[in-house]
């Protein structure tokens, strides 16, 4: 899952390195336009519904982050 | 009643802070709550009521809401329910919880909206229906464009489940009116602030002193830098005709100035007195000129106004199905920068439309806002042919040069926003706009500059300010924890420095004659 999301990361922003990275928010790496492409593509990808209340740094700072989120999402349905 | 006024410095906040410490720990959010509705009271008189009534419906949402979350879960916790009996009775529960958050953002804001924006859509009707309505005689309560966005965010949170509904109005109050954040915030959430206001503190000697630095550090932003400056930028804007060129823009770099030295200092006065009392409130800016971009700017700069319009404006919308369809679109149609392109621009013109107008009624906050909108979507749209160009120069766009560049390039296009912000009319900002680059001369400039009510030794002090606010950045920037290092220094360099920093506040620090008790720029937002 995590490589899938490092291609669609680096799809949705390109020129930049995600593997261990844990501060993607919070360095501004991503922008809130980012974050809404990238969910449009993880959504499509995995399957899920990632809500509003899922859009907070904590599930968006690192690719594991992410990865835990879908996974959680997926248990959910 | 003001933060910078004797009488909250010298006899306000001391009572309060004896009173908090020395009540038991269980009764200290009644001390903050009664003093928070004294200082509104203080503040607003009669018109309290209209804060309390905010409050009041506000506590009601959160409670409806939390007993239909409670209906919910004992229906679906009931035996022989199947998965579609669940999914129905989810989506009822949700039905009936946005009606209640509609029910919220109608009567909150249609009371923003009205109080502050009335007049405004009057002149509006009136000049399309050639109509004369007289102009409303009506009253903006204190903080009322802060305090607004922050009892909305809590009943959205509820509805979000990201908070749980408050049983006690007085904490829910308390929320709402906190007296530090009452005047220009910052917006603070509920999930983070709330706890920190009911919970009782123990006295810490380390916060505390690092609460008074902090509330020294903004008041000499705002006596030393903010309201000097203020005194030039007042007059040279209320004869921005008679102005040469030259003196409007250094009337526009001093509002910049003077803009950041008030708020940010107002932001550091708020912080430190949260401090004093042990309550760590949320950070309102982050060294905004040393941003690369406009866009960074704006993640940096007033920061929790930022952060409502992302997660209570453009995250709703950009996640709606509507959004999601034009998405889809877009993607079929165009390109794929495009169909990453096309619907952010649609999602975020709401935003800088509302940031604009949450500044205020008139026309140039608008577009104000807007401006910004435009300079962020120009560059999102530009940037492949931005890169594009510098690869074929051989740029290098992670060089420190390049760096420069760019955070020149951002100042000066955040100071053409500030001219739009500042300017009476339009009209007034696209003259002084054009007069910068037709009308400059300086010798008008050497001959006219000490006529604005400002001594020469008034600017020598406003730019040694400049500088050392930028030099404290530049420090910021690099990791240092400048508060932690004074304090690990030894009690004579410590002392020293807090006298220095005293001294340097009563001396140079714009009172007496020509100077008054200035409000705070962004408390009339």
């Amino acid at each position: 899952m995590e490589k899938k999301i490092l291609e669609i990361l680096s799809e949705v922003k390109p020129g930049v390195d995600f593997e261990g990275r844990t501060d993607l928010i919070d360095a501004g790496v991503l922008a809130s336009f980012d974050i809404i492409s990238l969910v449009s593509e993880l959504n499509d990808e995995f399957d899920v519904e990632i809500s509003v209340v899922d859009l907070v740094p904590e599930n968006f700072n690192s690719v594991e982050a992410m990865a835990k989120m879908i996974k959680r999402l997926e248990d959910e349905d | 009643m003001n933060f910078k006024e004797n009488i909250f410095l010298i006899a306000f906040l001391p009572i309060v802070l004896l009173l908090y410490y020395i009540l038991p720990k269980k009764a200290r959010w009644g001390v903050l709550l009664a003093s928070s509705l004294i200082f509104y009271i203080l503040s607003s008189g009669i018109f309290t009521f209209i804060m309390l009534g905010t409050s009041v419906t506000i506590y009601v949402a959160g409670l409806l809401m939390q007993k239909i979350n409670d209906n919910f879960k004992k229906q679906k916790s009931a035996e022989g329910i199947t998965k579609e009996e669940k999914k129905l009775l989810k989506k009822k529960a949700t039905n009936k919880k946005k009606l209640v958050v509609l029910a919220i953002v109608i009567i909150n804001f249609g009371l923003l909206l009205t109080l502050k924006y009335g007049n405004f859509f009057l002149g509006m009707v009136n000049s399309i229906f050639g109509t004369a309505i007289p102009p409303l005689s009506l009253i903006l309560p204190l903080g009322i464009s802060f305090y607004t966005l922050q009892a909305v965010s809590y009943v959205i949170d509820v509805y979000r489940g990201t908070c749980k509904a408050d049983k006690n109005f007085g904490r829910v109050l308390l929320f709402v009116c906190f007296f530090p954040q009452i005047i220009e915030g910052p917006i603070g959430r509920y999930d983070k602030l709330a706890g920190q206001l009911y919970e009782g503190h123990s006295f810490d000697y380390d916060k505390f002193m690092k609460g008074l630095q902090l509330m020294l550090w903004g008041l000499i932003k705002i006596m030393v830098i903010a309201d000097r400056a203020g005194i030039f930028v007042s007059n040279v804007f209320e004869k921005i005709y008679d102005a040469d060129g030259s003196i409007l823009l250094l009337g526009v770099l001093l509002y910049t100035i003077q803009l950041y030295a008030d708020f940010s200092g107002c932001m550091d006065l708020v912080k430190g007195i949260g401090q004093l009392f042990g309550i760590e409130m949320a950070d309102n800016f982050k060294r905004p000129f040393f941003s690369t971009s406009v866009n960074e700017f704006w993640r940096r700069w007033h920061i929790t106004l930022g952060a409502w319009l992302r997660d209570y404006i453009f995250y709703p919308i950009s996640l709606s199905k509507f959004f999601a369809n034009l998405s889809a679109k877009a993607k079929k149609n165009f390109g794929d920068f495009l169909a990453k392109f096309l619907p952010s621009a649609f999602a975020l013109f709401f935003v800088w439309f509302i940031n604009g107008l949450w500044h205020g009624a008139e026309v140039k906050y608008i577009v104000y806002g807007l401006y910004y909108y435009v300079v962020m979507m120009l560059g999102l749209l530009f940037e492949p042919l931005f890169v594009k160009i510098t690869n074929a120069l051989h740029i290098n766009r992670k060089s420190k040069p390049y760096f420069v560049f760019q955070v020149i390039r951002t100042f000066l296009l955040v100071n053409l926003g500030m001219l739009i912000f500042r300017a009476n009319t339009l009209a007034d900002a696209w003259y002084a706009l054009c007069a910068i680059f037709s009308k400059f001369n300086g010798d008008i400039f050497a001959t006219s500059i000490l006529s604005y009510k400002l001594h020469i030794y008034d600017f020598i002090v406003i730019a040694i300010g400049a500088v050392a606010l930028f030099i404290v950045g530049v420090l910021q920037e690099r990791g240092h924890h400048l508060r932690d290092e004074i304090a690990k220094r030894n009690i004579v360099i410590r002392w020293t420095i807090y006298f220095a920093a005293l001294f340097i506040l009563v001396i140079v620090g714009a009172y007496g004659e020509g100077y008054r008790v200035a409000d705070f720029l962004y408390a009339q937002f």
